[in-house]
């Protein structure tokens, strides 16, 4: 499967009038000039099959579940299946010490130019040996893959953030990809797992104008993480007017009024759910009825809770220990002032006589 | 003439403490005292709930103690005690309350709710809503010597005639003796066979004893009336004399109170522990009958039942003796249902019984059911105690009823079937 990927995408059935809408729409999605959508087609039409490495760490699949087992046949997944693939555990045939080969022969091959897309976290905790392959920490693995690398894409929120590995106690001590590489472009494309379009955005993007898409403060590509789930909800307009579902079988919930009250964390998640929806867009959480989990944001295991408005304190616990300090210093201070009282009375005390029980 | 507001509510400032506070602050309302009290079992009335009765308590403690009440007493937004309250608070401290302790027993949360009583008192006393008979008696007691006013030379015809009667002689003021003995005025007047009755067992048992002209009273009106001041003066002469005669015990007569007063109240009032031990009288003779040395010629036939002093046994902690004691001289003792810590009052303890105004007398008569229910379904025609001022109540209570149950004194008792 040489050539360019125009070449493949022809014999899987994929016209060039097909693959040239797909790139204006991305190029529209990432925020590009129309005319980036063709200069987009053109480079990835005539893209040579990047290498690509992929480091699985502390990981469920998810990531790659996403990016692959759409239940139908996507351009992304295409394309994805048009890269040089040429180290990824879960879906390379080889095994044992072949794997490894490839991987060291990519990564010779390649040096310096070859894409590292790392999904999971990676763990610090008792010198790394809470996940190893080959023998091998993902801590050393990491640093050896990076060294070599173009660039990095942490896929899914754990590589990105810590994820759910990094949840208290984080018993691994897990840590994000860009806590341990310092000295190579990252980008993070958060979300548990992060929507497939933005993988290829990122790639095409990469493809076509040989750099990475402008990233935000969290290494986000602001193309897709620039706004709120909120900010694009279709369920916007009822929190605009003030109209909350209580529970999730109330007449608000079966109206599709807004989960803020829920416990939907969307005015605080930076992601495209709301604008490009999953599963071939035929729907995303909150239009399925459910708020929004925060999943591409940092720490969104510990945020307080699914189920907690976002107005309620997220840590009421903290809250609780402070007023409890609060309360025995008050209590002290009134103790203190009771004996100050006390021993008032009694300093002041007149020793009664039978006199003194006569009113 | 000075007893005023000021003076209560400075009292009750002074008394407040540590206990105080946590009682109130513990206290669930669950209403389980009112239960445990005759005066209210027997009325039915709600204003008899014990922890009700120190309402004026808890609303000083309220606003000079708790940073909430300060800031509502700031703000006027608490309802201050007044004299007028007080004055209306009087029959619930006093006529209704023998500080018997069965409140006390079953709190849940284990509120000493008589503590709290005794401590109102003070109050109650520096502003000066006390009932005339237990003023009169505190008077008494402080100016003569005695809450009947008995004086030494009346006292001194009494252990004459004791003499007489038993052929032994009874030592006054006499150092070094093992026994100080103390009396109450009651056994004096009323109960010279307890004296009697000491005199046999002391010379059967070769203790030497000795009873003490400027302290023969045991009893302390000024416990009662809730004055420490007064209790302190009183106490004083009984340690006084004691530490002087160099005694190593001192006797407790069977009078309830008396025994809490110079037992538990005594060495807090002075402010230092005794040089001597005290012991009730029932505690001294359980001792004997334990060595053997207390031997019955013969037994009371009749069956009979025992009426526990509160002050002696549920506050007093003399729990063991009793029992064993009477089953020495009975054959046929009836333990009743509601015995030992658990037995209800007399109706007349705490200095209720000084009391003489027509609404206290109709309800100490009120309260008497519970006894008579008590004979009653054990079917009973004796009863046996060891408290004075309970055998004044309950013998006022089985003249109201007309009943025809007789009342004997446990130590009596014991020396009258003492082998010779």
């Amino acid at each position: 499967m040489q050539g360019p990927l125009i070449d493949t995408l022809v014999r899987q059935g994929i016209g060039r009038r097909t693959f040239l809408k797909y790139c204006a729409t991305l190029a529209s999605m990432m925020a590009l000039p129309p005319a980036a959508g063709r200069a987009m087609a053109d480079a990835l039409a005539a893209a040579r099959r990047p290498s690509v490495i992929w480091l699985p760490f502390q990981e469920c699949t998810g990531c790659t579940e996403s990016m692959t087992r759409s239940h139908s046949p996507t351009i992304e997944g295409m394309i994805f299946d048009m890269i040089s693939l040429d180290y990824h555990e879960t879906l390379m045939a080889a095994a044992g010490q072949q794997a490894e080969e490839a991987l060291h022969a990519a990564m010779k091959e390649n040096s310096g130019k070859y894409l590292l897309i790392v999904d999971g976290s990676i763990p610090l905790g008792i010198d790394g040996a809470y996940s190893c392959i080959a023998g091998r920490t993902n801590v050393d693995l990491l640093k050896e893959a990076a060294a070599g690398a173009a660039a990095i894409v942490a896929m899914g929120t754990c590589a990105a953030f810590g994820g759910i590995p990094k949840a208290k106690p984080n018993p691994t001590g897990a840590v994000a990809v860009s806590d341990i590489v310092k000295d190579k472009p990252i980008v993070n494309v958060p979300g548990c797992p992060p929507i497939p379009v933005v993988m290829t955005g990122v790639l095409a993007h990469y493809l076509t104008f040989g750099s990475l898409p402008e990233l935000d403060d969290k290494l986000r590509p602001t193309a897709f993480y620039g706004e709120t789930i909120h900010d694009r909800c279709y369920r916007r307009p009822f929190y605009d007017q003030g109209k909350f579902a209580k529970t999730f079988d109330d007449e608000g919930a079966r109206k599709g009024w807004c989960l803020f009250e829920l416990g939907c964390k969307g005015p605080v998640t930076h992601n495209a759910c709301a604008t490009t929806k999953w599963n071939g867009g035929t729907s995303w959480p909150v239009e399925s009825g459910h708020g929004c989990l925060g999943c591409s944001e940092p720490d969104f295991w510990d945020a307080g809770g699914f189920y907690k408005a976002l107005s309620m304190p997220a840590d009421p616990l903290k809250m609780g220990a402070a007023a409890a300090v609060a309360g025995a210093a008050a209590g002290v201070a009134v103790s203190f002032a009771n004996r100050g009282k006390k021993r008032a009375a009694q300093v002041t005390h007149e020793t009664t006589t039978l006199a003194d029980l006569e009113k | 003439m000075t007893a005023t507001l000021e003076r209560g509510l400075h009292a009750l400032k002074e008394v407040i403490d540590a206990p105080i506070a946590s009682y109130f602050s513990s206290c669930v309302h669950c209403g389980l005292c009112a239960e445990a009290c005759l005066f209210y079992t027997e009325t039915g009335d709600p204003r008899y709930t014990p922890i009700h009765k120190l309402e004026p308590l808890r609303r000083v403690y309220e606003q000079e103690y708790t940073l909430l009440g300060r800031l509502k007493k700031g703000l006027g937004l608490s309802k201050p005690v007044t004299d007028a309250e007080l004055d209306a608070w009087q029959d619930l401290v006093y006529d209704s309350c023998t500080m018997c302790g069965r409140c006390s027993l079953v709190c849940p949360v284990g509120n000493d709710i008589v503590y709290m009583v005794r401590k109102l008192r003070e109050g109650m006393a520096a502003s000066g809503h006390v009932p005339d008979g237990i003023r009169n008696a505190t008077r008494r007691t402080v100016e003569i010597g005695g809450p009947m006013g008995l004086k030494w030379p009346a006292v001194a015809n009494v252990i004459r005639k004791v003499e007489e009667a038993t052929g032994l002689k009874v030592p006054v003021d006499q150092a070094g003796a093992d026994y100080l003995v103390l009396l109450s005025s009651m056994e004096i007047v009323n109960y010279p066979e307890y004296i009697e009755a000491l005199a046999k067992i002391f010379h059967k048992a070769g203790i030497s004893f000795t009873v003490a002209s400027d302290a023969f009273e045991a009893t302390n009106a000024g416990i009662q009336i809730g004055n420490s001041d007064l209790a302190k003066v009183i106490v004083s002469r009984i340690v006084d004399a004691a530490e002087r005669l160099k005694v190593k015990r001192v006797l407790s007569p069977e009078c309830g109170h008396a025994y809490m007063a110079i037992r538990w109240e005594g060495p807090n009032l002075i402010g230092r522990p005794y040089a001597f031990e005290v012991v009730h009288v029932l505690e001294l003779l359980d001792e004997l009958r334990g060595k053997g040395m207390l031997k019955m010629k013969s037994k009371i036939k009749d069956p009979l039942i025992l009426h526990d002093p509160c002050q002696i046994v549920r506050r007093g902690g003399v729990l063991q003796a009793p029992e064993p004691l009477i089953q020495e001289v009975a054959e046929r003792y009836i333990p009743i249902a509601d015995k030992q810590k658990w037995n209800w009052c007399c109706g007349g303890g705490g200095g209720a019984s000084a009391i003489h105004t027509e609404e206290a007398e109709a309800l100490r008569a009120k309260a008497f059911q519970v006894k008579k229910r008590q004979i009653e379904s054990t079917g009973v025609n004796t009863m046996v105690t060891f408290c004075a001022n309970c055998r004044i109540v309950i013998e006022e209570g089985f003249d109201h009823y007309q009943m025809d149950t007789r009342l004997l004194g446990l130590t009596e008792l014991l020396a009258e079937h003492l082998e010779e």
